[in-house]
């Protein structure tokens, strides 16, 4: 085999051989490890601060699930919307510098507005709790996408632009063939931050006036004060971030399986 | 077509202006030259000559300060669409999209020229194979070596079939070997395919070996020397890039040597 060749195909075999899925076995043991930490703390702290984990699981089973499903149904939606719109945006942004320049200012003090003041203003705002829902996850999670896919356009390598450009692309061939690709990496990590922040805004959200939803949930686990159940709640908001940070992850790594 | 390729450089000046200061720095200084179509060139000189400032405004990517540079007649900066399908480039780096697999890195040109998927296969695969490449089409950039990716982006050049290539210290970073073999590839490349070749280079050795056209670039982008090596009997090439190298350090053009370009002039 020649030396090229044989380059090639240990490169292949080790892409390969990334792919399958790998058991993150020191994940499961840190866990494992706080979760006897937990237990043992629970027999010498009273259990209503520190809930054994058969109180946790005794009141993990009578929660409503459909709340699960509802809470996810309203962050996937609002963060499908927050992506259209900052794509959109930053598309907007990226091809006209007076747009950015003019809407650059206004995007950082959208970022700078804290969540409960956005809560609020939603609550004053918006009679309909899942607009006002919507509204408070949006308005949150759409700048991220916006500055980070923005940033990513900005940053494409002038190589690979001028490559590009001596082979005459139109504008639209250089954006769909060269900016585009470039930047779903950017993209990506941008769905991952914004899921993490959107599962923990929706439930603060969710606090005010909903009667659905996990923050409503914890709500009700407030006022009958079963610390148990705020317990088994975060339990299930921990592992909905988890499983769904995993499948994004598996997602990129099929995505961007083109990189080094 | 005739003339398509032909490259007419008149009173040819860029000047750049430094950002914070304005101070104006001359990148070329009024270059005067003409390039036959299906001939090809080989331009040599030190970092800072400004051989890929010259190279860019050839590609169209930036517009002359003064004079005017006109390939088959049409400038390629006021005139970028119309080189669309006629112009190629092979960079120094490789500049392969990452995202994309070797064939489709060598199709990318026919899909902006809306070309059919069949054809871009056809073609870009005709090319891959035609370079050593065809069991390697399905392969990532980062999954071939340096000297694979280049001949990808040679085939990504070659694919359209131009009438001017263009190459950008092509091969200078691949090792010895490598790139004597690319560069082979590329001259016979070009004249079987009868394109006008232009290559820009630092290393005397890979102009002289071109066996073509010699310009020799001096401090301030400016023409030292017009050398046909074709002209120069085998014997006398050993006393030609001394005298090339002692040109450059010098920064001087020499009297003696455009003599035999003239000639064949």
């Amino acid at each position: 085999m020649k030396k090229d060749e044989a380059i090639a195909s240990e490169t292949v075999e080790a892409l390969e051989a990334r792919m399958p899925f790998r058991f993150p076995r020191e994940m499961v043991v840190g866990l494992l490890v706080l979760a006897a930490a937990w237990q043992v703390l629970s027999l010498f702290v009273p259990p209503f601060i520190v809930p054994g984990w058969e109180r946790i699981f005794k009141s993990l089973v009578t929660l409503r699930m459909d709340f699960v499903l509802v809470t996810l149904a309203r962050v996937v939606a609002a963060l499908v919307v927050s992506f259209a719109l900052g794509l959109g945006l930053a598309v907007l942004m990226y091809s006209s510098t007076p747009i950015e320049r003019y809407g650059r200012p206004l995007v950082r003090l959208l970022m700078a507005v804290p969540v409960v003041c956005w809560i609020l203003f939603a609550v004053l705002w918006f009679r309909w709790v899942e607009f006002r829902i919507a509204f408070v996850l949006v308005v949150v999670c759409a700048p991220v996408f916006l500055v980070d896919i923005l940033d990513a356009m900005r940053g494409v390598s002038r190589d690979l632009r001028d490559m590009l450009r001596s082979f005459r692309p139109t504008r639209a061939q250089l954006f769909t063939k060269l900016v585009l690709p470039a930047t779903l990496p950017a993209m990506l990590t941008s769905w991952k931050i914004n899921l993490s922040l959107a599962i923990r805004v929706v439930t603060i959200a969710e606090l005010v006036g909903a009667v659905t939803g996990i923050g409503y949930g914890l709500v009700v686990a407030q006022e009958l004060f079963s610390v148990a159940e705020v317990f088994a709640w975060t339990l299930i908001l921990v592992v909905l971030l988890f499983v769904a940070e995993a499948v994004l992850t598996r997602v990129e790594e099929r995505v961007l399986r083109w990189r080094v | 077509m005739k003339g398509a390729g032909a490259i007419e450089v008149t009173g040819l000046r860029k000047v750049f202006h430094q950002t914070g200061t304005g101070e104006a720095v001359v990148a070329l200084e009024r270059l005067d030259f003409r390039v036959e179509q299906g001939e090809m060139i080989a331009i040599v000189g030190q970092t800072g000559c400004g051989k890929s400032t010259f190279l860019n405004l050839l590609i169209g990517l930036d517009r002359p300060t003064e004079g005017r540079i006109a390939v088959g007649g049409r400038a390629p900066y006021d005139d970028f669409d119309h080189f669309r399908g006629i112009l190629a480039a092979v960079f120094q780096q490789d500049r392969l999209l990452p995202w994309r697999t070797a064939i489709d890195n060598v199709r990318l040109p026919l899909e902006l020229l809306g070309r059919q998927p069949d054809e871009q296969l056809g073609r870009a695969r005709a090319w891959l194979e035609r370079l050593g490449l065809g069991r390697f089409e399905r392969a990532y950039p980062h999954e071939l070596s340096g000297g694979m990716r280049q001949r990808v982006a040679l085939a990504r050049a070659f694919v359209i079939e131009p009438t001017l290539l263009l190459a950008d210290e092509a091969f200078g970073h691949l090792d010895e070997v490598t790139a004597a073999a690319l560069r082979q590839t590329f001259v016979e490349l070009a004249r079987t395919e009868g394109t006008t070749a232009v290559l820009v280079t630092h290393q005397l050795e890979e102009a002289i070996d071109m066996g073509g056209r010699v310009l020799v670039f001096g401090r301030p982008g400016r023409l030292l020397a017009d050398i046909d090596v074709r002209a120069w009997p085998a014997t006398a090439v050993a006393a030609l890039r001394a005298d090339i190298q002692r040109m450059l350090q010098d920064n001087t053009g020499d009297p003696r040597l455009p003599r035999p370009a003239k000639e064949r002039a």
